[in-house]
C-alpha cells in the first residue's frame, strides 16, 4: 500500500484515500455512538429490537476495530515509520478505557466482566495501540463467550501481563495454531488468504513486537482453558 | 443503565474517586471540528460528564474568534480543520496570545495516530493528543489525567513563567518524590530547566536517569544535544541518526543532524537531511526557512526559492511567520535576475512585519544593497548604501549583532567607509569579552583592506568596555553601592548589549538590595536587565543564578511574578 512512485497523481490518490478512510471512520464513530445512546435508552424489556441493536452495535465494533487497525497497518506500525509513541500509564487508567470501551455491548449482551488488576502499576507502553489491542480481544471474546468474560493485568517475571479469558468453548484450531506459529517466528503465523480473523491477531502481535526494553520484545498468544476453561488471548510487554 | 453487569465490575467506576474528583460539570468547554456529526457526539460526550457550557466552532478562525472573548477551561479541537489554520496553528497562537488560562486543557483531536505527537520539539505541545473515534470512558481518562498533571506541574510552570529555572527544577525534584507516574515528565521537565541555566551536566544526569528506565527517544536525543552544544559534532551526529533509526518521524532530531553536520562544515549533508525533514513534516516555518538559508548558501538557487515560498504560505496562518522568508526569496530573485520582483517582496516584508520588527527598514534595505551588489548593478548598490547611512543616522539604537555585521559588511562592499567601521566598533564595544566574535569583526576589516585601522579600533572599544566595568566592579568591590548602581546604569546605557556589565548591573542592584532591604524599583530594574541578557543569548549559567537569587530577595506576600507570563521562552 506504499507509494510506490513519487508523481503528483499517486500524491493525490494517496491523500483522497487516506481523507477517504478518515471520513469512514468519522462515520463508523457517530454510527457506534448513536447506537450506544440507543441502547442504553431502550433496555431489554422496553424494546424488542434490543438483541438486534446489540448485535448491529458489535457488528459496528468490528467494522471500527477493523478499520483501525487496517490504518494503523498502513501506517506502518511495527515499522520505525510508525509514530510510537510510549508514556508511563498507569493500570488502573487503562483498564477502565478498556471497561468503558466494552461496556454498553457487555450490558446489551449480559455478559458479565470481571476486572482483576495491580491498578497502581505503571508501565510504559503507546496507550493508544493497547487500548485499541485489548479492547479488541474483549470483543471477541464477546464473540466466543458463554457469560462471563475476565480481563487482568499483572507484572510478571519483568512483563506486564494481560490477560483476556471466557467461559466458551475456546478457540478453534486453525487460530490457535495462528497463535502458536507466531511465538516460533514463523512468519505472521497467519495465512490472509484463509484466515479472516487474523486480522486482530497480526495486529496485536505487530504492537506488542514494538514494545522492546532491554533486549526483550512484547508478544501475544492464544490459549484454551485459563481461569474460566474457554478461550485465553494475553498479550505480555516487557 | 439496565443493571445487567452486576457487583464483577468492582472496578468499572473509574479512578477519579482515587485523586479527588474533578468536577467536569461547572467548567467552559469549546469543541472545534469542522464535521458537524463529530462536534455533535463530543457534545453529547460532555453533555454525560455533565458539561453544561459548551461551545462550538466549526475553524481555526471561528475557534479564535472564540478564544479571544471567552476563557474555556478545555478545549477539544481537531488537528486537521481544513482551509485556514490547522489545530497547532489554533493552539500556538492561543498560547502566544495569552487565550487561555494557566489551568486551560488543551486535548487535540486527530483522524489517526498523530505524527506531531512524536516530532520531539513543537514548541507548543497541548495538554493530550487523542485519536478518533472518541468514546466517553477514554475521554473522561485522559481529561482527568491531564487535569491532574497541570496540578503536579502547575508551581513548576509558574517558576518556569518567572524564569526561576533553578527553583523550578528543584519544584521537580519535589514532586518526582511525590508522583511516580509523572517521574519521566518531570525528569524531562527538569533537564529542559538545567540546559536553560546552563548546567549540561546536571541536563545531562537527568536525560540519564531516564534512560535507565526506557529507550525513550528524546532522552536521547537531549543527551546528543548536549554534545552538539560542546562541539562534540561527530558524537553528535551519531546519536541523532540513531534516533533517528528508531523513529523515522522524529523531527527535531532531523533539525539538530543538520546542525551538527553545519558544525562540522558539511553543507550539502545538512541541506539534504534537512530536504528530508521537510518532505515529512512540511509545514513548519522554522525548518523551511533553514533549508531556504542553507539552500542560498550553496548556491542551489531552485530549492532555495521552494523553500521561502512554502515558507511564506505556511506563515500565513501562523504566529511563527518570519520576514526572513521575504528577504531570502528576494535574494533569490535578485540572483535570477529579477530585481523587481525583489522589490515587491521587501515592500511586502517592510509592510507585513514592521509593527513586529523594528528593524526592519534595515534589513529590508540591507537586501535590497546585497539583490544590486550580486546582480552586478554597483551604482544601485552604492545607492542602497547611501540610503542605509541615512537611515541609521536617524536613530540612536543599533540591531542585533548578526544585523549590525551583515550591515558592515554590505556597506564595505559598496564602498561606504565611515558608517560600517562605526557599526563594527559598536559590535566590538558590546562584545569585548567574546574572542570569536572579534575576529569575526576584524575579518571584516581585513576585507575591506583595512586591517591595521581595524585592529586599533578594536582594541580601542575593548578598553572602553573594559575599563567602564572595572570602574563599577571596584565601587562594587569597595562598598559604595549606590555608587555602583548608578555606575552601572550610565554603562548599561553606553553599552545596552554587553552581557558582562549587564550581569554585573544585575549584581550590583541585587547586592545593594541585599544590604539595603527589598526595593521593588530596583528589583524590577534587575529583573529587566536579566531578561535582556537571557534574550541576547538564552542559557547562560549566570542568568539562572541571578534569577534565583533575585526571586529570593522578593517579600513572601508579593511573591507574584512580573505581569507578563511568557511561556513561550
Amino acid at each position: 500500500m506504499r507509494p510506490v512512485d513519487d508523481t503528483a497523481h499517486s500524491q493525490d490518490l494517496l491523500l483522497f484515500l487516506a481523507s477517504t478512510a478518515h471520513d469512514m471512520k468519522n462515520s463508523i464513530s457517530v454510527l457506534s455512538g448513536t447506537l450506544e445512546g440507543l441502547l442504553v435508552k431502550a433496555g431489554p424489556q422496553a424494546d424488542a429490537a434490543y438483541p438486534q441493536m446489540a448485535q448491529m452495535l458489535y457488528q459496528t465494533r468490528r467494522l471500527n476495530d477493523n478499520l483501525m487497525q487496517l490504518l494503523a497497518l498502513y501506517k506502518r506500525v511495527g515499522t520505525p515509520e510508525y509514530p510510537f509513541d510510549v508514556q508511563a500509564i498507569e493500570a488502573g487508567q487503562l483498564l477502565d478505557q478498556v471497561v468503558a470501551l466494552g461496556r454498553v455491548l457487555l450490558d446489551a449482551k449480559g455478559i458479565v466482566l470481571e476486572v482483576e488488576a495491580d491498578r497502581d502499576l505503571i508501565w510504559h507502553l503507546d496507550e493508544d495501540l493497547i487500548v485499541g489491542v485489548v479492547s479488541h480481544a474483549v470483543n471477541n471474546a464477546m464473540h466466543y463467550t458463554r457469560d462471563r468474560i475476565r480481563l487482568s493485568l499483572r507484572e510478571a517475571d519483568g512483563l506486564l501481563e494481560i490477560r483476556v479469558e471466557d467461559n466458551g468453548a475456546g478457540y478453534p484450531q486453525p487460530l490457535l495454531a495462528a497463535g502458536a506459529a507466531g511465538l516460533h517466528g514463523a512468519a505472521s503465523g497467519i495465512d490472509f488468504r484463509t484466515n479472516s480473523a487474523g486480522l486482530g491477531l497480526y495486529f496485536s502481535r505487530e504492537v506488542a513486537r514494538m514494545h522492546r526494553h532491554r533486549g526483550r520484545e512484547g508478544g501475544v498468544r492464544l490459549e484454551n482453558g485459563g481461569a474460566f476453561g474457554g478461550g485465553c488471548f494475553i498479550l505480555s510487554l516487557p | 443503565m439496565n443493571g445487567l453487569v452486576k457487583s464483577a465490575l468492582a472496578t468499572n467506576t473509574p479512578a477519579q474517586a482515587k485523586a479527588e474528583p474533578v468536577d467536569w460539570a461547572g467548567k467552559n468547554y469549546l469543541v472545534v471540528d469542522d464535521f458537524i456529526g463529530v462536534r455533535q457526539l463530543l457534545r453529547e460526550s460532555l453533555r454525560s460528564l455533565g458539561a453544561k457550557n459548551i461551545d462550538q466552532a466549526a475553524s481555526g478562525g471561528e475557534a479564535i474568534g472564540l478564544l479571544a472573548k471567552i476563557r474555556y477551561d478545555v478545549v477539544l479541537c481537531d488537528f486537521n480543520l481544513g482551509d485556514g489554520k490547522n489545530g497547532q496553528q489554533v493552539l500556538e497562537e492561543a498560547r502566544v496570545r495569552n487565550l487561555l488560562l494557566p489551568s486551560s486543557v488543551w486535548m487535540m483531536v486527530s483522524a489517526e495516530k498523530s505524527v506531531e505527537s512524536v516530532m520531539g520539539a513543537a514548541e507548543h505541545q497541548p495538554d493530550a493528543y487523542l485519536v478518533k473515534p472518541i468514546t466517553e470512558g477514554v475521554l473522561l481518562t485522559r481529561l482527568n489525567r491531564a487535569w491532574h498533571r497541570k496540578q503536579v506541574f502547575r508551581p513548576i510552570d509558574q517558576a518556569f513563567a518567572e524564569k526561576d529555572y533553578l527553583r523550578a527544577a528543584r519544584l521537580c525534584d519535589e514532586q518526582i518524590e511525590a508522583s511516580r507516574v509523572h517521574e519521566v515528565e518531570l525528569l524531562r521537565m527538569k533537564a529542559r530547566l538545567m540546559e536553560k541555566s546552563g548546567e549540561p551536566e546536571k541536563a545531562r544526569e537527568a536525560y540519564e536517569r531516564v534512560l535507565a528506565q526506557r529507550e525513550y527517544q528524546w532522552a536521547r536525543a537531549g543527551l546528543a544535544k548536549i554534545r552538539l552544544a560542546n562541539g562534540e559534532f561527530e558524537q553528535a551526529r551519531q546519536m541523532f541518526q540513531g534516533v533517528i533509526a528508531e523513529n523515522r518521524y522524529y523531527i527535531d532530531a532531523y533539525d539538530q543532524l543538520a546542525l551538527a553536520y553545519q558544525g562540522m562544515g558539511k553543507f550539502e549533508e545538512a541541506c539534504s537531511i534537512l530536504e528530508r525533514a521537510a518532505k515529512l513534516s512540511p509545514n513548519s516555518v522554522p525548518r523551511q526557512r533553514s533549508l531556504g538559508q542553507i539552500c542560498l548558501k550553496l548556491g542551489n538557487i531552485g530549492m532555495a526559492e521552494k523553500a521561502f515560498r512554502k515558507c511564506i504560505a505556511v506563515g500565513e496562518y501562523s504566529v511563527r511567520r518570519t520576514p526572513d522568508a521575504y528577504l531570502g526569496l528576494a535574494r533569490v530573485c535578485g540572483l535570477k535576475n529579477d530585481p523587481k520582483e525583489a522589490q515587491a517582496l521587501l515592500a511586502a516584508a517592510q509592510r507585513e512585519f514592521s509593527e513586529a520588527h523594528p528593524d526592519m527598514d534595515l534589513r529590508a534595505k540591507i537586501t535590497e544593497g546585497l539583490v544590486y551588489h550580486e546582480s552586478g548593478d554597483y551604482r544601485r548598490a552604492r545607492k542602497a548604501g547611501d540610503e542605509l547611512e541615512a537611515l541609521l543616522d536617524a536613530r540612536e539604537e543599533r540591531p542585533d549583532t548578526a544585523t549590525c555585521l551583515e550591515m558592515a559588511t554590505l556597506l564595505f562592499a559598496v564602498g561606504v567607509k565611515e558608517a560600517p567601521s562605526e557599526l563594527l566598533c559598536y559590535v566590538a564595544r558590546n562584545n569585548h569579552d567574546n574572542p570569536v566574535l572579534l575576529d569575526e569583526v576584524q575579518a571584516i576589516f581585513d576585507k575591506a583592506r583595512l586591517a591595521d585601522e581595524g585592529g586599533d579600533l578594536i582594541r580601542a572599544s575593548k578598553k572602553e568596555a573594559a575599563d567602564l566595568m572595572n570602574q563599577g566592579v571596584l565601587l562594587w568591590k569597595t562598598g559604595k553601592l549606590q555608587e555602583a548602581v548608578d555606575w552601572m546604569r550610565e554603562a548599561r546605557a553606553k553599552l545596552p548589549n554587553n552581557q558582562r556589565i549587564l550581569f554585573n548591573a544585575a549584581q550590583v542592584l541585587i547586592s545593594h538590595m541585599r544590604e539595603q532591604g527589598h526595593d521593588e524599583a530596583l528589583a524590577l530594574e534587575a529583573h529587566a536587565v536579566l531578561t535582556h541578557v537571557d534574550r541576547l543569548q538564552p542559557g547562560q549559567q549566570r542568568f539562572a543564578q541571578l534569577m534565583e537569587q533575585l526571586a529570593a530577595l522578593a517579600p513572601k506576600e508579593a511573591a507574584e511574578p512580573p505581569a507578563a507570563v511568557d511561556t513561550t521562552a
